[in-house]
């Protein structure tokens, strides 16, 4: 696999169960030792898409292909995706162990061949030790390691992890982390991956969609997603004795300023718009008006936003 | 690359043996299986033990206790892979480890055929178990080899049938319950009318329903081989429904499950939307079509003379057992009727002159009505009292119109009998089996779950 060759293209999905649309013009690519983030409040469609993908259910439209292999042919995809789904059950009275070296099986390994590579990637995950236990005996968080195991028995080229932090303590949070980052680097493999913990998103991701209601509202480079949403704030640090008027003078310019409590002088102003050309121009008739006052300022930053703020703003009257 | 290597050289060539290994391994090692044999051998013991022991059983002909056991082999032995079809995919569904299941590199018809036949494999094992008690109620090798050979036969045909019906529930199903709970209505529906007494079903409608369950049809296949010794060519007529039922389940297998076998069952509808579905109902409507019509005898039309025909020509029996058999009588076109059917059994060799009363718990019938093609069909039914050489012939006779008048009876071809001393199973013959058998099974399932903990890591098990 090259790098930056497209491991994964899909045009407008969409998928309806009954009279609800679940997912509307889905589109992106995806390139090899990538990974995106999939983002959305509950019941956004991050699942849907990701079941799309991974050949569960058919979508009522568009098209897909994943490791050069069309949507035409799932059974040629499933052999070469891994894939942690929402719903995962294993069973129960079987080992880790044995249930790995099953799963393997079916990739065409032998059954030592399979059950080495199922010991390597048991004690990848954590779970080394307790191999041989009944999966029935495992912990929510154990089981989520295993799954994450199996998601990577056939050497996939694209991976797919729907929540895969779900239930794992910190530090296994940030080993996850860590393995989906190895995952990307070193086998090349893209990951698709869609969570709730947007530190996490922004530390790991490259890319990312943000779906609202089955709609994209957002997607790109982590950066330039984050970096949109970042111009609409300033903070703006005034000598303390002058705040008050620097507020006055602000609010009559219809800004809308709230004060930091926690720095003496810290006033944070929303622009109220996101086009970077207007923002320059607003910033620059908000520090005019502010010297014309006589305030003295001491410092003046660009409030680099998180994504969280993004997401927020973007998703808004849905609850997360 | 090297991944990449791997992976086209070593496609899974067969996909379904890595799913029915595990399958199996589930089902064995697991010890549900060995838990039906135990369950299913303390059956027949009781069942072996009853006609050995007790007073009114111990009269059972030994043809008719070996039949019974039989047909209650064959029950158990379909219930159990109903219920093991039954759970196949619903199971995944309620266990939410269908998705897993779905996210396998294996071909859908690979899990599907995989699935089915580990749900197959308790039937040879419970062949094998009920072999012992066979041999035990059997009167003699051949007939034991007879009834061994011919259930195997016919009982793989009906349990795969219903096994694959199980799973094909299962395929549409998103729960167990809703699963297990249609495949059992559908077998009490097939199972309920061959409880019934034969004259329930008696006549033509009667002997149709008959032919259509496939369930009843396997019985009266196996009742007329072990207790009647009816003729092959009219036993292989009842094989039809059933070969026909295997037949559209592993169509249905092959070409519907795959399909269906998905995160939420399909609805019925969707399917027929593909015109699979239209292909389904044309075949149901094939078979029912053709069981009809499959001849259960071959019609004579009326000849202008009063005539009776029997289906038995001779038949040896021991004393205790039943026999019955059918008459046909065709009447001509101008007469009115009614016609009287009398029977009469003719001791051949020397000892007491039979009396029919005893032998028959109806002497005379009498036809009030008969089809368009002028014929009535009636039941008998004989019990072999006494030891002996007999011959029964059915007579028919018009009723006089009036007083003066008088009418010519017909008599019908002979059904020589020859009854021989009743054969009595021994007790003590039965008890060691009935013991032993589950007792082997217990330890077998004793070993094979502690071999299991030893692959288990100790600290889970209790
Ligand atoms: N099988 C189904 N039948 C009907 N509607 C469904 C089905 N699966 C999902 N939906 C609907 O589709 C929409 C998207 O669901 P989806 O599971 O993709 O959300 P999600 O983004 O994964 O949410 P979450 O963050 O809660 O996991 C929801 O409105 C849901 O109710
Ligand atoms: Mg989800």
């Amino acid at each position: 696999m090259q790098a930056g060759e497209k491991v994964l293209t899909a045009t407008q999905l969409g998928m309806t169960y009954g009279q609800r649309q679940a997912l509307r013009g889905l589109s992106f690519t995806l390139g090899a030792g990538r990974i995106l983030g999939f983002l959305g409040p509950n019941g956004a469609g991050k699942t849907t898409a990701i079941r799309i993908l991974t050949t569960i259910i058919e979508p009522t439209t568009g098209s897909f292909s994943v490791a050069g292999i069309d949507s035409s042919d799932p059974h040629g995809i499933r052999q070469r995706i891994g894939v942690l789904p929402e719903s995962l059950g294993f069973p129960g009275r079987n080992t880790a162990l044995e249930y790995l070296t099953y799963f393997g099986e079916h990739y065409g390994r032998s059954r030592t061949e399979s059950r080495d590579r199922a010991l390597s990637l048991l004690s990848e995950v954590g779970l080394g030790g307790r191999h041989s236990s009944l999966i029935g005996s495992y912990s929510r968080g154990m089981r989520q390691r295993l799954g994450i195991a199996r998601t990577l028995l056939g050497d996939p080229q694209v991976v797919f992890l729907d929540e895969p932090t779900l239930g794992l303590d910190p530090r296994g949070q940030q080993e996850l982390v860590q393995i989906i980052q190895r995952i990307a680097r070193e086998r090349g493999a893209g990951v698709v991956f869609c969570s709730h913990q947007l530190a996490e998103v922004e530390s790991v991701c490259d890319d990312v969609i943000i779906l609202n209601e089955g709609q994209v509202v957002a997607d790109g480079r982590v950066e330039d997603v984050t970096a949109r949403k970042g111009a609409v704030r300033f903070s703006v640090v005034v000598d303390p004795p002058y705040v008050d008027e620097a507020v006055r003078v602000l609010q009559s310019e219809r800004f809308t300023v709230s004060r930091d409590p926690q720095v003496d002088g810290r006033i944070e102003v929303e622009l109220g718009t996101e086009d970077p050309d207007q923002t320059l121009e607003i910033r620059r008739e908000l520090l005019r008006s502010l010297l014309a006052a006589g305030v003295d300022i001491v410092a003046f930053t660009n409030e680099a936003s998180r994504l969280e703020e993004v997401f927020l703003s973007l998703t808004e009257g849905v609850a997360s | 690359m090297t991944n990449e290597h791997k992976r086209s050289e070593g496609r899974p060539k067969a996909g379904w043996r890595i799913v029915l290994r595990s399958e199996l391994s589930d089902l064995w090692i697991g010890g549900k299986a060995i838990i039906f044999l135990i369950l299913f051998s303390l059956l027949l013991g009781v069942m072996a033990f009853l006609f050995a022991t007790n007073k009114e059983l111990s009269l059972t002909p030994p043809a008719e206790a070996l039949f019974l056991m039989v047909k209650t082999t064959l029950a158990v032995g379909l219930l159990f892979g109903l219920v093991l079809g039954a759970d196949t995919i619903s199971g995944e569904r309620e266990r939410t480890t269908i998705e897993s299941l779905l996210l396998t590199p294996v071909r859908r018809r690979d899990v599907v055929i995989g699935k089915y036949l580990a749900a197959l494999s308790p039937w040879p094992a419970a062949m094998a178990v009920a072999g012992g008690y066979l041999l035990l109620i059997a009167p003699d090798g051949a007939t034991f080899v007879s009834a061994f050979v011919w259930t195997g036969f016919v009982g793989t045909i009906i349990v795969a049938a219903f096994t694959g019906f199980g799973v094909l529930v299962s395929v549409m199903s998103a729960t167990n319950k809703a699963s297990l709970s249609t495949s059992l209505l559908v077998y009490i529906l097939f199972f309920v009318p061959t409880q019934l007494p034969g004259s329930a079903q008696a006549g033509v409608v009667g002997e149709l329903i008959r032919r259509v369950n496939p369930l009843d049809a396997v019985n009266q296949f196996l009742d007329k081989l072990l207790v009647s010794n009816a003729a092959f060519d009219e036993l292989v007529s009842w094989l039809v429904s059933p070969m026909i039922m295997f037949v559209l389940v592993v169509l249905g297998l092959g070409l519907v499950a795959p399909r269906a076998l998905r995160l939420d069952p399909p609805g019925i509808g969707a399917l027929f939307a593909r015109g699979r579905g239209a292909v389904v109902l044309a075949l149901v409507m094939c078979t029912i079509a053709l069981a009809t019509a499959s001849p259960s005898q071959a019609l004579q039309e009326s000849t202008g003379q009063l005539t009776i025909d029997v289906d038995l020509s001779s038949q040896e029996v021991k004393t205790g057992d039943t026999i019955n058999f059918q008459t046909r009588v065709t009447v001509p076109e101008d007469e009115i009727g009614p016609w009287i059917v009398a029977m009469n059994i003719v001791n051949l060799g020397d000892g007491d002159p039979v009396d029919p009363e005893d032998w028959s718990p109806l002497r005379a019938q009498t036809i009030e009505q008969v089809d368009a093609s002028r014929q009535a069909v009636l039941e008998w039914e004989v019990n072999a009292i006494i030891k002996g050489d007999y011959l029964v012939y059915m007579v028919a006779l018009a009723s006089p119109a009036s007083a003066g008048e008088t009418s010519q009876p017909v008599s019908s071809q002979g059904i020589h009998l020859t009854v021989e001393q009743f054969f009595r199973i021994n007790p003590g013959g039965v008890l060691p089996l009935a013991i032993g058998m589950p007792l082997a099974l217990s330890g077998l399932l004793y070993g094979v779950s502690r071999a299991r903990r030893r692959t288990i890591d100790s600290e889970v098990m209790n």
